[in-house]
Formats: C-alpha cells, sequence, structure tokens
C-alpha cells in the first residue's frame, strides 16, 4: 500500500484500518502524522455530533411501542387532524403577513436568547469576512461585536450578529440569496424589527423599539456598502 | 425464546440505542419534535416484527432502515428522494472564508445530506462502509468517495494550512 491508498483508507473509515495500511503507517512517519490528525478530527466531529438527547426518551419510546394500539390510533387521528387545522391556519396566516420576514427575524432573536448573553466569534475580522462574502464592503465596525452564528433560516442560512451599541444590544441578521421586493418592519413580543432588501439578499435588524432599530439601520448604512 | 425474553432484549435495544437513532434523526431533520417522533415510531414498528428479528446483533442496522423509512415519510411532502449516487463533488459547499470562526456543527450542517448521511452512520452508528451502503442502497466504493469528501471538507476547518503542509 503506498501513502495516497493510505490516506484514502483512513479518511473513509478512521476506526477500520485494514491490516496492509496498518503495515504502512507503522514504517511511515508523513502517513502517521495525516492519521493522528484525522483522529483528532474525528474526536472532535464526536463531540460536535453529540447533541442532547431528550430526558426519558427511551421510557417514552419503551411506553409508546407497547402501548394498546387502537386507543392510541384514535387519539392519533384526532392529534392530527387537530395539527391539520392548526398548520393550515398558521401557514394561512403566514402566507396572509405583509410584513413577514420582519416576524420571522423577531422570531429567530426570540428562540435564540443566549446571542444576548454569550459572546462568541466576537471578531471584527470574522464579521468583515461575513460582510464581504454577502458581496458588500465593511467601511466601519457599527459598534462592538458580541456574537457571530451561522443559523438556518427561513429557506437556506443567514449570519446572526449581534453588536454593542450606545443604545444597547442591537441584532443584525444576514441573509444571502433571498430577493425581497419592499422594506418590511413589524413589532411583537417587545421586540421591533426592520427588514431591509439589498444587493445579494436581505439584512434584518431587530432591537428592543422603533428607535432604536431606526438609529441602528442608520449606522448600518453608513458603515456597510451594499453596491 | 418466550415472550418476556423478547421483550427483555426489546428492552435492552431501546436503551442502547435510542439515544443514537435520536441524534442521527436530528441532524437529519434538525427538529428535536419530529426527531422524537421518528424514534418513538421506529420503535413502534420495531416492536411488532421484534420477534421474528432471528440475530439480535443486526438490530441496530434493521433500526436505522426503519427510522430511514420514517424519515422519509416524513420528508416526503417536501424533499426530493434520497440518491446518494447522483451529487457530484461540485456540489460540495463552499465553505465561507471566515471558516475557522465556524463551529464543527455549523460545518457538519453545511454538508450536502448525501455525505452528511453516510458520516452520521459511521460516526454515530458505528457501522462499516460495507454496512452503510447496504442501509443506502448503494456500491461500497460509492459510500467510501462520500465520506473521504466529507471528511476533506471538514479537514480545511480543523487543520491549519502550514500544518497541514507540514505533513505533506
Amino acid at each position: 500500500m503506498n501513502c495516497l491508498e493510505f490516506r484514502r483508507c483512513k479518511l473513509a473509515d478512521p476506526r477500520r484500518l485494514p491490516e496492509e495500511a496498518r503495515a504502512h503507517v507503522s514504517g511511515c512517519p508523513s502517513c502517521a502524522a495525516f492519521a493522528r490528525e484525522v483522529d483528532e478530527t474525528e474526536r472532535e466531529l464526536e463531540r460536535a455530533l453529540a447533541v442532547p438527547v431528550p430526558e426519558g426518551l427511551a421510557d417514552r419510546a419503551l411506553l409508546h411501542a407497547r402501548a394498546p394500539r387502537r386507543a392510541w390510533r384514535r387519539w392519533a387521528l384526532a392529534a392530527s387532524v387537530l395539527a391539520a387545522l392548526a398548520l393550515g391556519a398558521f401557514q394561512f396566516a403566514r402566507q396572509d403577513q405583509p410584513a413577514l420576514y420582519a416576524h420571522l427575524a423577531i422570531e429567530h432573536v426570540v428562540m435564540e436568547p443566549q446571542s444576548f448573553t454569550t459572546v462568541r466569534n466576537a471578531d471584527a475580522d470574522a464579521f468583515r469576512a461575513v460582510v464581504q462574502e454577502f458581496g458588500a464592503t465593511l467601511k466601519e465596525i457599527p459598534g462592538t461585536i458580541r456574537y457571530i452564528r451561522l443559523c438556518p433560516v427561513e429557506g437556506g442560512y443567514g449570519w446572526h450578529v449581534v453588536f454593542e451599541t450606545p443604545a444597547g444590544l442591537a441584532t443584525l441578521l444576514l441573509v444571502p440569496g433571498k430577493h425581497l421586493p419592499a422594506t418590511q418592519s413589524a413589532s411583537a413580543a417587545g421586540w421591533n424589527a426592520l427588514v431591509r432588501p439589498v444587493r445579494g439578499g436581505y439584512y434584518a435588524i431587530v432591537t428592543p423599539s422603533a428607535d432604536a432599530t431606526s438609529r441602528f439601520d442608520r449606522m448600518i448604512r453608513d458603515c456597510i456598502l451594499w453596491a | 425464546m418466550g415472550i418476556s425474553r423478547t421483550a427483555q432484549n426489546f428492552e435492552h435495544a431501546v436503551r442502547a440505542y435510542s439515544a443514537d437513532l435520536y441524534r442521527y434523526a436530528w441532524w437529519l431533520c434538525r427538529d428535536r419534535h419530529l426527531a422524537e417522533d421518528v424514534v418513538q415510531e421506529t420503535f413502534a414498528r420495531a416492536w411488532k416484527s421484534w420477534a421474528e428479528l432471528r440475530d439480535v446483533t443486526l438490530a441496530k442496522a434493521w433500526l436505522v432502515t426503519i427510522m430511514r423509512n420514517e424519515l422519509a415519510r416524513s420528508f416526503s411532502r417536501h424533499k426530493p428522494a434520497l440518491d446518494i449516487d447522483a451529487v457530484g463533488e461540485a456540489e460540495l459547499p463552499a465553505l465561507p472564508s471566515f471558516e475557522s470562526q465556524l463551529e464543527t456543527a455549523q460545518l457538519v450542517s453545511l454538508l450536502p445530506e448525501t455525505y452528511r448521511e453516510p458520516l452520521l452512520l459511521q460516526v454515530l452508528g458505528g457501522f462499516s462502509c460495507a454496512e452503510i451502503a447496504g442501509m443506502l442502497a448503494t456500491t461500497e466504493g460509492a459510500v467510501m468517495t462520500r465520506l473521504t469528501r466529507a471528511r476533506q471538507a471538514l479537514r480545511q476547518h480543523f487543520v491549519e494550512p502550514a500544518a497541514r503542509k507540514a505533513i505533506k
């Protein structure tokens, strides 16, 4: 086995090396270093994939599997009819909502409260790279960066950025690829949001008040060249 | 084997595999409620035929197959059928230029499903390339290629360019 074949084997299944691969790595320092690095990546991957499992999952699965099916099915049918009605009503409401993306921005912030209590990727260069990735140019940082995260959003992904500004914390969501016809604004659950279409997608600002949103929007427009 | 022994084996399987199955489902649907529903339904379906399972060492692979069918049912209205051979290298995600700032979980999320699924089966499930090929109805070679490319994409994040150069 040569080095190339060894590396293919190691990347395809790091824990199950065939005998000839083990023989090769024992006499090849370069491949041994490669194997150590792949093993370290694998450990990191295992840690990342170990999402928390709901407490009592196994007990509920056992109960569900062995429960008398007829009664359960009647309830399931009733529940599914109710769920379908609720989902239909929700989707109808969403389609009908004039400021859907502003509401979605507020919902995103509400669902990620740790963005206000965690300092994460708080780095100006990272934000500059995000803006460049979006196809815009950063002239100045619009506040102190506290949090940057790539998040799933409606229909794709977007960058969730939290700034510390003189008026308090402000959230900026940068969503590439989605083109909106007009600016949207909304207030809900104690939050105010403004969504503005720009070249390459849209951005959303979420703050506790319309006044703070408007001020931060002016800062964003001053600091980022969207053309 | 008596009924009580069957029930006992089933309970052992639920306790041994429910966490891995949940994580596997979660990484495919990213919805904890749906993931738990799918796990419960998987075991409910498995229990109906559990007495016919002749080799309990195959239980985990069998449960994964049931779960994939359950997930496909859940996704059928929203997602196209998965064809592992239909995706080319060009579809590997362009990792963001600030990739060093991102965490592993986010990078895994960016992998196309055709790369992510065999990776989950191997890392979470502990399955070999041949076993994964059987579950995904493809060839062992195709699975090896997907896994190699998935790990290469992740390595870009973990290995500093200088370190990578040093071991070439």
